[in-house]
């Protein structure tokens, strides 16, 4: 799993590529600490390329959805996959976030 | 007058010669007998011998073979993960108590990480050590169980050889190239037995004080030798020097070594062996029995020469009782006839038994079809039968028990086996069969004799078998289980001629078979009588072999139950296994093993698509089959064993024809995933919890999740219908 951040103006993009399993997501939560620091703007989870997601993964999202609301921020989960879709649907976090 | 008395005196003295050389010639006679009989006391006894004795071995070897073939797709599995090896030595060597150490050995430069790579686990004390075999000094890829194992394709038994490093123990070696998925030599597991069992099993002979046993290997060491200075340090040939007979004790050796069973007598520097010898299959071992000329003939000869001195006596005496002798002589000479008719009797009933049985078990050009049979007739002929054959795609198979001894049960049987041969030839169905067999037997009413018979028709094409029982006992069925077969309470044949039978049927899946047998298994008794009764045998057929497997097994178990209690019935069993690999796949195990590392997660991945592959599962399930699994070892990981530690996690699927079950189990501290609270979805994200999500989704994903605690390991059982 490789992560790629980037910040143009008040958008904040973090691209996600390959599979968010456990083993990953203990490297993808610092991967993502500069977000967490300065959530306030527009925050983009692009998962286009992500393959998968585990609930240590899910987990992040959630984290990094928290600290955004705490800082007025906004979160958007951008082309998830159908296999992905069908795991937000069944934890409710279709929900918590914006889908596009 | 005086003349007369002369001529009476004269034929009186005629009479003590001719019967003195009568009598002579009758003893002469008698001790040839009594010299043949010992022999053939020998010869019966050594050939018992040679038969428990291989049981005895085979089933320590079986054990072995078994181990490896049970984890080879364990290791072929972890080939991807070179380091997760040493678990599956461990697992071998933790789970049968008949190996004491076991490696798998990578073939040099498979990987290209670990060129040289054999971890080796073995049992030091009660524990399980680790170390190398890939070192300098040992340079495993030269040594014999590796390189014969890859040069034969098959699994290859070493040589027997001392183990330096665990106080001098006599060992061997049973290996197995292990072939990867791309069908490529990959590495070399092995499994080592210690030998130490063996001369507890193989040198005792109870019957005999100076008799004994000799094992020897393929390249004629002597494994078992009388003396503890021979065995394991000589070879077969360096008792050559001890022989007067060379030319015999090479035809000894040359069958040892060619795998012949037979018998030589060999003369020593002071005594002659009589040596019966036979292979040990598998292993390439040969064993003997021997017994020194004296053991066997010595009481022979000691009443010879008893019985010549009670003759001088008797001669003495003669004249008194000639007559007396006389007719004593021919009442002896008669009871011994009708001995020998009896014996002859029993004997020609045997052979009409053996002969009409089938003894090619074999059809090699079918796959279809795992086939066994045997049978061990007890001293007394029976009247036990088994029968099958193949006719247009269908297998006519059936098995019979005659109460009743003796010639009359033998011909009934006789009778029996060919009314089934022939009404079989024009007719499909068991019930007529056996409807016609019964009719067509002669009223057996008079001498209260019936036969109990099963015939079975198998559908090779489409697994259908038909069937009908005539009061023969219900033969074990196994499926996914081992249970007994329904049948109906007909009576036995021979019973009532105008009886009607009812027939049965049940479908057959690929991979089901069933086993018949007679009550002479059941039956048999031990010294105690005590019988050695269903529950033993059922225990035996459990584990998953061969037909000719599960047959030798069962014999081997009953005869080292009954012991030395002599066979009372006729022992017969038929063991049918169905292939059909046409038909769908029923049942299917896969099998992972995880360290408690989170690095090891990925290896799941790859475990469910192989499944998915098989079952042909689509992508969208594939995947959250994944994820709930991931969840499920990732909280086993996180929290069973104490941080720090090293523990394993036991995955295992079943894979049925409408569902997969997955059973995850860990030998952690006690937690039950099903007793925690469902997470709320409905909550928002101030009140969203982080946690609690994994077991959530493994609830959601799965149509069962069942949690049960049992000797000290957590077993979590998650079942997906498909």
């Amino acid at each position: 799993m490789e992560v790629f951040i980037e910040k143009e103006n008040n958008v904040t993009t973090a691209r996600f590529v390959g599979r968010l399993d456990t083993p990953a997501s203990q490297e993808v939560s610092k991967s993502v600490e500069p977000i967490l620091e300065d959530p306030s703007g527009t925050i983009v989870l692009d998962c286009k390329d992500m393959e998968y997601i585990s609930s240590s993964g899910l987990r992040i999202f959630l984290t990094i959805r928290k600290a955004a609301a705490s800082k007025g921020g906004k979160v958007i989960v951008k082309d998830i996959n159908n296999d992905i879709r069908q795991v937000f649907m069944m934890t409710g976090f279709l929900n918590l976030f914006e889908i596009q | 007058m005086d003349k007369t008395v002369e001529r009476k005196k004269l034929f009186r003295v005629f009479l003590v010669l001719v019967a003195a050389v009568i009598l002579e010639a009758t003893s002469f006679i008698q001790f040839r007998s009594l010299f043949d009989t010992a022999r053939r006391a020998a010869q019966k006894n050594a050939e018992h011998i040679l038969v428990t004795s291989r049981y005895a071995i085979l089933d320590v070897v079986e054990q072995a073979e078994q181990a490896i073939r049970d984890n080879m797709w364990i290791a072929r599995w972890c080939l991807q993960y070179p380091d997760s090896l040493v678990s599956v030595s461990a697992r071998i060597v933790e789970n049968n108590r008949a190996v004491s150490g076991s490696t798998v050995a990578l073939v040099p430069g498979y990987s290209r990480k670990f060129p040289l790579w054999a971890p080796y686990a073995y049992l030091s004390g009660n524990k399980i050590e680790y170390t190398t075999l890939a070192t300098a000094t040992y340079n495993y890829p030269n040594q014999p169980w590796f390189t014969k194992a890859l040069e034969k394709g098959e699994g290859y038994w070493s040589e027997p050889y001392l183990d330096e490093g665990g106080g001098n123990i006599m060992m061997t070696t049973y290996s197995m190239p292990l072939k990867d998925r791309a069908g490529k030599d990959a590495a070399v597991i092995t499994a080592d037995i210690s030998l130490d069992w063996l001369s507890e099993h193989v040198g005792k002979i109870d019957s005999y004080d100076n008799a004994f046993s000799i094992l020897v290997s393929r390249n004629g060491l002597l494994m078992v030798a009388p003396s503890d200075s021979l065995s394991m340090k000589m070879y077969l040939g360096d008792l050559a020097a001890n022989m007067k007979d060379k030319v015999h004790f090479h035809e000894l050796e040359e069958g040892m070594m060619s795998g012949k069973t037979g018998e030589v007598s060999i003369k020593g520097k002071h005594d002659t062996f009589h040596v019966y010898y036979s292979p040990i299959s598998r292993t390439d071992w040969s064993m003997a029995v021997v017994f020194p000329d004296k053991e066997i003939f010595e009481d022979v000869r000691q009443m010879g020469l008893m019985a010549a001195l009670l003759q001088v006596v008797g001669l003495l005496m003669l004249f008194f009782i000639l007559r007396a002798m006389a007719k004593s002589w021919v009442d002896y000479q008669k009871a011994r006839d009708n001995e020998e008719h009896m014996e002859s009797e029993l004997q020609i009933g045997r052979d009409i038994q053996m002969s009409m049985i089938p003894k090619n078990f074999s059809f090699p050009e079918r796959t279809d079809l795992d086939i066994s049979a045997t049978i061990v007739p007890a001293k007394q002929v029976g009247g036990d039968l088994y029968d099958f054959y193949i006719r247009d795609e269908k297998l006519f198979f059936c098995i019979g028990d005659v109460a009743g001894k003796g010639v009359p049960a033998s011909l009934v049987m006789a009778v029996t086996r060919s009314l089934f041969r022939n009404i079989s030839a024009l007719e499909d169905s068991p019930k007529v069969i056996v409807e016609g067999i019964n009719w067509g037997m002669f009223d057996m009413a008079e001498s209260e004799m019936f036969v109990t018979f099963f015939c079975g028709v198998l559908n090779l094409e489409d697994g259908l078998l038909t069937y009908c029982n005539a009061g023969h006992n219900p033969p074990l069925l196994f499926t996914d289980k081992i249970e007994m077969l329904p049948v109906l309470p007909n009576i036995p044949l021979g019973i009532d001629l105008g009886m009607e039978f009812e027939g049965q049927t049940i479908q057959f899946h690929n991979d089901d078979a069933i086993y018949l047998y007679t009550d002479g298994i059941t039956e048999a008794e031990n010294a105690d009588h005590d019988q050695y009764g269903l529950a033993r045998m059922q225990a035996v057929l459990h584990e998953r072999r061969s037909a000719q497997e599960h047959l030798d097994a069962v014999m081997a178990s009953v005869r080292s139950f009954v012991g030395e209690a002599p066979q009372s019935d006729d022992i017969t069993m038929l063991f049918i296994h169905y292939l059909n690999k046409k038909q769908r796949t029923d049942v299917m195990e896969k099998h992972l093993i995880l360290h408690n590392d989170i690095q090891q997660i990925p290896q799941l991945a790859g475990f469910v698509e192989a499944i998915a592959e098989q079952k042909n599962i689509p992508q969208a399930m594939t995947m959250s089959l994944n994820l709930a699994l991931e969840e499920a070892v990732t909280n086993v990981i996180l929290y069973a064993y104490p941080e720090g530690t090293d523990g394993l996690v036991d995955l295992e699927a079943i894979l049925r024809d409408d569902s997969i079950e997955f059973i995850l189990s860990d030998g952690g501290k006690a937690f039950d995933p099903t007793a925690t609270p469902d997470a709320d979805i409905t909550l928002g994200v101030e009140e969203r919890q982080i946690g609690g999500l994994g077991i959530f989704l493994v609830r959601q994903i799965m149509d069962r999740v069942l949690y049960k605690r049992e000797n000290g390991r957590n077993i979590l059982s998650m079942t997906k219908n498909i």
